[in-house]
């Protein structure tokens, strides 16, 4: 009697599909959704964001990456990936085709999207983004789990956290701390606020952000309040130099922002946008280079 | 006699077009597919795109035809109800009013259903059918509808709707694609569930319409005349709005607010077939559905990335509308 209902219910699990394999361990994701953990390294896996693309190739898996949004441009060999739509416009067909084993996915996404590509029976890992750099490591370590790259992924992320460590060894005690503005460059003066992993950066760099009160991640900042706040430097995300040079001369010119002790004394520095406006391994270059251009004289240059 | 055989022939012209238009949308998308591709789907010889073929494009396309028929259905019982062919249910404020009570329902995480309906479709239902008895209210003087208080009762409302929509859903920062989909109308995410969302109620709906079709033909005389000629005015006039804002919420639930589907097919297909409501509802969907399944076949091709529909109907729709308001005056 015993085996038979053993044997009913092995082959009720076996017609539903349901049942994981023997031993597959089952882990959550960001959002607290259950996912089953590959048994090896997906071979077809879509990226939906770029940070996710950048370290899905950080940690060699760039032949693994079946699809990715039209924004992943970096490394360089990204761009040959097929492209599935942008972050909010995903589209549901490309992806599908492109027979993923493994999407990762992040909160940008649009959550109806993703749950559509559950529906499909695709397996969706859905990854939050952190607000500082501490949150970088336990993201690189989660897809590295799901990928399987486990020691990969440890090991990139000791050698980013050491870079990041020299960084501040080499900074020491900053007693007086600049007040920095970052202005991406495009449409209107925005910033990031107090809620952005750009602002754990700005601290971490021994600086101060003025938009820091600002309870938001990304936010429009009126000029008004940055010719109050006077700050000593501004960081300008830009896509090139021809860009970076645009905006110094937008920023004196018709910002009116020429009267700021940033401008009026050239403390104006370049960032890549690029790199800046992603959650991935590069935000650690991007505090070496701020906390370079703010304290030049801890990093063996002139003041 | 003639007038017979030019609704049949208006009949097989939109079932022929709704055909090639199904076959067009299952051949067509961003994954590259072929005639033999979905031929040898269809011999059951090659399931690989099953998921393509049927949960994709085959689901999309349905939901746009039900979402079309209802809301063109919906909009010939308004026009016949305001007895304006001006009426329909984005003009009149139904759909913004739905589309307010469904972003509601997700922003109080309504998870609740009751008779195979969403909390988010039923909070869509109540509060269109609120907007239209407003507006019915409102515009109403001495049991005549004036066209310019009914529009501009509509559109205060239905602003005042939108306005509290986009409110609820910019106090959530990251719900920018929402906000889109709930102002614009996306059938990106349609599905088989939201098939079954609709297809049966606008099958109950189309068939009360049916039966009651006679009733709004007296109506559109007057309702002293309709009741003196037996019409039993204020039961039918209930139960028309209640059909009216049911087909226009579940469409707005399912695919957020299409404009001027409701204004342009059953006006349209009042110019082919004559006022009669006995054949003008039942084309009216028909060719609803067609308009809609091809303003979305549009919607998903003409840009690498896609449109949001009411894009798509906004462009066809506003000229029109603004036709019928020269030609009012």
């Amino acid at each position: 009697m015993k085996t038979s209902l053993a044997v009913f219910a092995a082959a009720f699990f076996a017609l539903a599909g349901g049942a994981p394999a023997a031993g597959a361990q089952t882990i959550r994701d960001d959002l607290g959704r259950p996912f089953v953990l590959p048994e090896k390294t997906p071979a077809r896996i879509v990226s939906m964001a770029p940070n996710i693309t950048e370290i899905l190739f950080a940690l060699g898996l760039g032949p693994h990456v079946a699809g990715a949004t039209r924004f992943c441009d970096y490394p360089p060999e990204a761009q040959a990936v097929p492209r599935i739509g942008g972050l909010v416009d995903p589209n549901i067909e490309i992806i599908q085709s492109l027979r993923p084993d493994l999407v990762i996915a992040f909160r940008g996404n649009p959550l109806r999207i993703l749950e559509r590509l559950s529906d499909l029976h695709l397996p969706v890992f859905i990854l939050d983004i952190g607000n500082g750099l501490d949150a970088l490591y336990p993201l690189i370590e989660r897809i590295g789990q799901v990928t399987r790259r486990e020691s990969e992924a440890s090991a990139l992320a000791a050698s980013l956290r050491a870079r990041e460590r020299s960084v501040e060894s080499a900074l020491g005690v900053v007693v007086s701390k600049p007040r920095v503005f970052v202005f991406l460059y495009g449409q209107g003066l925005w910033t990031c606020g107090g809620q952005s992993y750009l602002n754990d950066v700005i601290i971490r760099a021994g600086a101060v952000n003025i938009a820091a009160p600002l309870p938001k991640k990304w936010a429009l900042y009126s000029r008004e309040r940055i010719v109050r706040d006077d700050p000593d430097a501004v960081f300008v995300l830009a896509k090139s130099s021809a860009d970076f040079a645009k905006a110094r001369v937008w920023l004196a010119g018709e910002a009116r922002l020429g009267t700021t002790a940033a401008v009026a004394s050239g403390r104006v520095f370049l960032l890549d946008e690029n790199a800046a406006s992603r959650f991935g391994p590069r935000l650690v270059e991007v505090l070496a280079a701020m906390a370079r251009a703010l304290h030049p004289e801890r990093f063996g240059g002139r003041p | 006699m003639r007038d017979r055989a030019r609704l049949r022939l208006v009949m097989a012209l939109l079932v022929l077009l709704a055909a090639a238009g199904f076959l067009v949308s299952l051949l067509v998308g961003p994954a590259r597919t072929s005639v033999g591709d979905l031929w040898r789907f269809l011999a059951g010889k090659d399931r690989e795109q099953a998921v393509i073929f049927l949960d994709l494009r085959l689901a999309r396309a349905v939901v746009a035809f039900l979402v079309g028929a209802s809301l063109a259905l919906s909009g010939a019982i308004l026009q016949g109800y305001f007895q304006n062919p001006m009426a329909d249910p984005f003009v009149v404020g139904v759909s913004s009013g739905a589309s307010l009570g469904a972003v509601l329902a997700i922003a109080l995480g309504l998870r609740a259903s009751f008779l195979g309906f969403s909390g988010q479709s039923l909070l869509a239902f109540a509060s269109g059918l609120g907007i239209v008895a407003l507006v019915y209210a409102l515009s109403q003087r001495k049991g005549l509808f004036k066209i310019e208080t009914l529009l501009l009762t509509g559109i205060a409302a239905g602003a005042l709707a939108s306005a509290l929509t986009s409110f609820f859903l910019f106090m959530r920062s990251d719900s920018f694609d929402q906000a889109v989909f709930w102002l614009l109308g996306s059938f990106q995410l349609a599905g088989w569930t939201e098939a079954w969302a609709v297809g049966p109620w606008l099958a109950v709906c189309l068939a009360a319409s049916l039966w009651l079709a006679k009733d709004m033909n007296l109506l559109v005389l007057g309702d002293e005349a309709a009741q003196a000629l037996g019409c039993p005015v204020r039961p039918v006039r209930r139960a028309f709005l209640v059909v009216a804002s049911l087909l226009a919420s579940l469409s707005v639930s399912v695919s957020g607010i299409i404009g001027f589907v409701g204004l342009v097919v059953p006006h349209g297909v009042r110019l082919l077939i004559g006022p009669d409501h006995r054949r003008l509802f039942p084309c009216a969907a028909l060719a609803g559905g067609t308009f809609l399944l091809y303003s979305d076949l549009v919607a998903r091709t003409i840009l690498p990335s896609e449109l949001p529909i009411g894009v798509i109907t906004a462009a066809v729709g506003a000229p029109f509308f603004l036709y019928l308001l020269h030609q009012k005056r």
